[in-house]
């Protein structure tokens, strides 16, 4: 045997224990990825034995592992919708007990699934293959700078073109559009999920609004798009990630103003994918995950705001809790206020009606 | 005299026939040939074969969704719906039990399935679900099937969740053709126009093959004069010229379509000049990108280089003798060019044409990022299906379609100029 197999043959075994027990989380990568892991990873008892690799969301790679046997992602990071496809169709293994044995519980006592539902949510069956991790929120932002005089503060200035002529930034796929056309024709924020889900010809109403602003839109598709679009002044205000909006305005020094009125809070999830190789070591990662000061910690590096009610507290206890000194609640989504006047995303009624929607809104667009 | 050969009688030295020895050779040979193209062989038959048949296959199998409900669809094809509104309380007894005892994962995935036929059907399975393992786990059995659903929930009452079935009921169907095309079943099972509210692909189809087109006759026009000069400059000049062409070719996708967003945004480069210029007012600045202006500039500036490198590598074998002598023999240089230059970059312009509109035809991202309202082409719709709804029989439908197409092209394509016209060098 020549001396470079043997050499291999002795790498591979010395370093194959660590390579196996190494658990593979994908994510989405970009700064949302690098908080998961100062939050997350760094704090985590073995930092080494946790991997992030990055995916471009949906379902699509975790059906195809796990439908070929060859499983390589332990975890994945998912929107709810997926969480609950994933779960119904055992692509995620169900935990809910190792959930309800291990997870951290709230101050007071109350379960993690408790703590939850005291941040607006509803029980799901994506709750029993995955661990909550952050809200994020499409929310509208502009350019103080661009308005001399009154500025924008609801959705029905954003849909209005009189009020506030110039051109609009909106994404090209329907979720939160349709919730924010809905406050925009008189529905209180909160409510907006019951009309969808029980009112006939619901929807046909938030196509009525968004035909207000169809001759002043401009359509994006990738994240970094809408800050673009308003900085450059392309559009008056636009449509964005609020991470996106919360990062441009605590790192590059930008002015950003949101409107908080009709924001679509939606959740994100780290899931159990069946089969996962390491699947214990993935439990327990999960369980550290999604302990109230792990989330409250992630708000550090990104301006997502923590699924477990008992994470907000923290922060706002320990203000300025942001790197270099800087306040951190005044870009948080979900503060009991900014809750108040916003839509927490109804993961099943996407679930059941986002494809249909979909090819509705993209018939909508190229019309 | 008559000359006649018997070959049964000609042997070889070692007494074997000549013919089952020649044979014999000419095995080994074929054998020893076989071996030699072996590996690329099996290569092509996994990598290529084998998903585009299992694609295709896809694209017509429902058979999933049959192993889960078979009682419940068998019973459902007895329905006479001129008779009665709703299914016979069969259907609902066969479907109460196949809830009640089915694994929990294959209901899962038929519930995607049944989701696409009929939006709304997974949370309506789901919550039904729970009530009917309640109602199991306390032992009570059902006087009326059909009543215990409706109790449950008003929507098993409602006669269209259950038409929907018409899409499911056979392990093979067309279903995702037709929907790739905006049909659909009607509640007899014909197929009909989708609601007009949600039709789109054959507009989607429609722009697809026109952008494709588009992009290769501006390719073709652009690239000609280039790979003209390429091949005829100076070896000095030819070559920095081609390190424009080639620089561009090694930058990444996204850096270049990122940069034609800002060249062309409505605060971009472009309007920027011809507002300073006057041309255009500042009101009246172009909307040049987000539609499909903005895919077809991008496009074709991104696909140029494989219309230029076949062309240019025909275009500099040619003797430049040739157009010379045609001028000579008394052409005018238009005349010359178009009699004797340009048929004999034919293979070049044909390899280049069909490398082009091939690479079009199923683009992805850069559509995607300056596609916005109406520059979106089939591809966003096949990644939209394979990973957002998981959709994947429309999506190996629409991936179907995309390859039938290709396949009528390639087939007109030797009819009217040849196969082997083709030339890359």
């Amino acid at each position: 045997m020549s001396k470079f197999l043997k050499a291999f043959l002795f790498v591979s075994l010395v370093f194959a224990p660590f390579a196996a027990s190494a658990v593979t989380v994908a994510s989405w990568g970009g700064a949302y990825t690098e908080s998961q892991q100062k939050a997350y990873a760094d704090t985590y008892s073995d930092p080494s034995s946790i991997v992030f690799e990055n995916y471009n969301g949906g379902l699509g790679e975790v059906r195809a592992q796990v439908e070929s046997g060859n499983v390589v992602w332990d975890l994945v990071d998912v929107l709810p919708s997926d969480a609950i496809t994933g779960c119904d169709e055992g692509l995620f293994e169900d935990i809910s007990s190792e959930i309800a044995e291990l997870s951290t519980p709230g101050p007071d006592g109350e379960s993690m699934l408790e703590d939850m539902e005291n941040n607006g949510l509803e029980y799901h069956s994506g709750w029993d293959c995955c661990v909550p991790q952050i809200f994020w929120t499409y929310v509208v932002f502009y350019d103080p700078d661009a308005f001399p005089g009154e500025k924008p503060d609801s959705m029905a200035d954003f849909f209005d073109t009189e009020k506030f002529p110039g051109k609009r930034g909106i994404h090209t796929w329907a979720t939160g559009i349709i919730e924010k056309a809905m406050v925009a024709d008189g529905v209180k924020p909160n409510a907006v999920p019951t009309v969808l889900a029980n009112q006939t010809g619901a929807i046909d109403r938030a196509f009525e609004v968004l035909d207000r602003i169809k001759d002043d839109v401009v359509f994006w598709s990738a994240g970094s798009q809408p800050l673009e679009l308003v900085k450059s002044g392309e559009v008056i205000m636009a449509i964005a990630y609020n991470g996106r909006v919360g990062a441009a305005n605590l790192a590059e020094g930008e002015n950003f103003e949101y409107i908080w009125e009709g924001q679509v809070l939606d959740q994100e999830y780290l899931c159990l994918t069946a089969g996962a190789p390491n699947r214990d070591a993935a439990i327990d990662f999960m369980m550290h995950a999604s302990t109230p000061e792990a989330q409250a910690e992630q708000a550090k590096y990104i301006t997502y705001g923590p699924m477990r009610a008992s994470g907000i507290p923290i922060i706002e206890n320990n203000e300025p809790w942001g790197p270099g000194g800087v306040d951190i609640m005044p870009h948080m989504p979900n503060t009991p206020e900014r809750l108040a006047v916003s839509i927490v995303s109804d993961p099943q009624w996407w679930a059941d009606y986002g494809a249909e929607i979909g090819e509705r809104y993209a018939a909508w667009m190229g019309n | 005299m008559e000359v006649t050969i018997s070959t049964a009688e000609l042997l070889t030295t070692d007494g074997v026939p000549l013919k089952q020895s020649l044979r014999k050779a000419e095995r080994r040979n074929k054998l020893r040939a076989f071996l030699l193209v072996f590996p690329l062989l099996f290569f092509i038959v996994v990598t290529f074969v084998m998903p585009i048949g299992d694609m295709l296959l896809r694209s017509i199998d429902d058979s999933q969704i049959n192993s889960v409900f078979p009682n419940t669809f068998k019973e459902y094809k007895n329905w006479d719906k001129a008779a009665d509104e709703l299914p016979p309380e069969e259907v609902y007894k066969s479907l109460f039990f196949e809830l009640a005892n089915g694994d929990k994962r294959q209901i899962g995935k038929a519930l995607t399935r049944m989701n696409y036929a009929k939006s709304g059907w997974k949370s309506l399975i789901k919550k039904t679900t729970r009530e009917i393992k309640k109602i199991v786990k306390k032992g009570e059995e059902p006087v009326s099937y059909k009543e215990t659903f409706i109790k449950i929930n008003k929507f098993w009452g409602d006669p269209t969740y259950w038409y929907s079935f018409n899409q499911m009921v056979n392990d093979r169907s067309s279903i995702y053709y037709w929907n790739a095309v905006d049909r659909t079943y009607s509640e007899d099972g014909d197929v009909v126009l989708q609601d007009e509210r949600r039709r789109m692909y054959i507009k989607t189809w429609f722009r697809t093959f026109k952008v494709s087109v588009y992009v290769t006759i501006f390719c073709l026009i652009l690239g000609f004069p280039v790979a003209h000069l390429l091949a005829n400059l100076p070896l000095r000049y030819s070559n920095l010229l081609m390190i424009f062409v080639l620089l561009p070719f090694w930058t990444s996708l996204l850096v270049r379509t990122t940069a034609w967003i800002v060249m062309l945004q409505q605060n971009g480069v472009i309007n920027g000049i011809l507002v300073w210029l006057g041309i255009v007012s500042d009101e009246g600045r172009l909307q040049m990108v987000y539609n499909e202006t903005g895919t077809l500039i991008a496009m074709t500036q991104i696909l140029l280089p494989f219309m230029i490198l076949p062309l240019y590598s025909v275009m500099r074998v040619i003797p430049k003798s040739h157009m010379r002598a045609a001028q000579n023999l008394g052409a005018k240089p238009a005349m010359a060019f178009w009699r004797v230059y340009l048929p004999q970059t034919i293979p070049g312009i044909s390899a280049g044409g069909l490398l082009v509109f091939v690479l079009a035809i199923g683009y992805f991202i850069t559509p995607e990022l300056v596609g916005g309202k109406d520059g979106k082409l089939i591809g966003s719709w096949i990644a939209y299906h394979l990973k957002t709804t998981l959709n994947w029989g429309l999506c190996a439908a629409l991936g179907g379609i995309l390859l039938g197409i290709m396949l009528i092209l390639y087939w007109l394509y030797n009819k009217i100029v040849g196969i082997d016209n083709i030339k890359l060098g």
